[in-house]
């Protein structure tokens, strides 16, 4: 493996020295590109309460290329499919090298706190999100309950 | 109405030599192949818009069908970045330079985070526009996949134009100061 550019050493120091609240990410032993991290749900979204972990890897050509991003806890929302796949403008086509992990992680929790049933990624969601707003928001919440209970440390 | 092997010529190979008609056949799959990647990417941008709005649909449904997940992709990839061309080579280079004497110890630049002084030679630019600066190395890389500026997305190409005829005219009027 071609040696890690100095960038991704200083941001992941700064990740460990000066975490953003509610997020963690931890690099993986064997792969320092490869990032463990879980996001809490934000309050007052049907998300709260909940622990979500997610993967993130830096491509080769990072910061050229977005992270990529997958969530690996189960999440019923408009803008997330089922396979954990995130619809979020700065991982794809608004991407620019100015941004960084953190910020990326940042837009993730906001997403959480407003999802954007217009843009979807999963249609089914975004379908019931717009025809039952109420119902749809109960079934994120249940989902939080059974998939992303916060675990006592 | 023409028939499927008068379309791709298949009657023709029936009468070749098997050498030749094998050479043929892999020529005609990369025709096809191509047929179809035009074809599917056609569809797949209009989304089926327009005129024969149900054939387009049907057709792009029944290609998704015939190829592999893993072609579509690739296709669709290449959508992509055809879409979100750079900046021509030169672009980066003609930038202004940033003089060492104006950079603070604590510049950094934004794309790769190093202090820009810790280079004892450091090749810093400046986007003419946003004023916003970056090594001449990093943001070269950018430009080449995109026309937006990294820290605030302004499009450096739109202000191109001006800016070269904003230098054109500075020159002509030190050429006419120095020899008018």
């Amino acid at each position: 493996m071609a040696s890690l550019p100095k960038r991704i050493i200083k941001e992941t120091e700064k990740l460990v020295s000066d975490p953003v609240p509610g997020i963690t990410a931890e690099p993986h032993d064997d792969n320092l590109r490869y990032f463990q991290v879980t996001i809490e749900g934000p309050e007052q979204s049907p998300y709260e309460d909940g622990v979500f972990k997610l993967e993130l890897f830096l491509p080769d050509d990072y910061p050229m290329e977005a992270p990529k991003v997958r969530f690996l806890t189960k999440i019923y929302h408009p803008n997330i499919d089922r396979l954990g796949r995130i619809c979020l403008d700065v991982l794809k086509t608004n991407w620019s090298p100015a941004l960084q992990i953190r910020t990326v992680l940042l837009s993730i929790q906001a997403l959480l706190a407003s999802p954007n049933p217009n843009d979807p990624l999963a249609n089914d969601v975004a379908e019931d999100w717009i025809k039952n707003e109420e119902g749809a928001k109960a079934k994120a919440r249940e989902w939080t309950k059974l998939y992303a209970k916060k675990k006592p440390e | 109405m023409s028939t499927y092997e008068e379309e791709h010529g298949i009657q023709q190979n029936s009468r070749d030599t098997r050498e030749t008609r094998e050479t043929s056949q892999e020529e005609q799959r990369r025709q096809v192949r191509s047929q179809l990647q035009e074809l599917f990417q056609n569809f797949g941008s209009t989304g089926g818009e327009g005129n024969g709005h149900s054939d387009s649909t049907l057709l792009l449904q029944l290609l998704s069908q015939l190829l592999p997940e893993s072609l579509q992709e690739e296709w669709l990839q290449e959508m992509d970045n055809g879409k979100n061309k750079g900046c021509p080579d030169t672009f980066a280079a003609s930038l202004p330079r940033i003089n060492k004497k104006v950079l603070k110890p604590s510049d950094n630049c934004s794309i790769c985070y190093t202090n820009y002084l810790e280079d004892k030679y450091p090749l810093v630019v400046e986007l003419p526009h946003c004023h916003h600066k970056f090594d001449l190395e990093c943001l070269s890389v950018w430009l080449s996949r995109s026309t937006t500026c990294p820290l605030c997305r302004d499009d450096v190409m739109g202000h191109r134009v001006i800016n070269e005829i904003d230098t054109t005219e500075a020159e002509l009027e030190e050429d006419w100061g120095m020899y008018g």
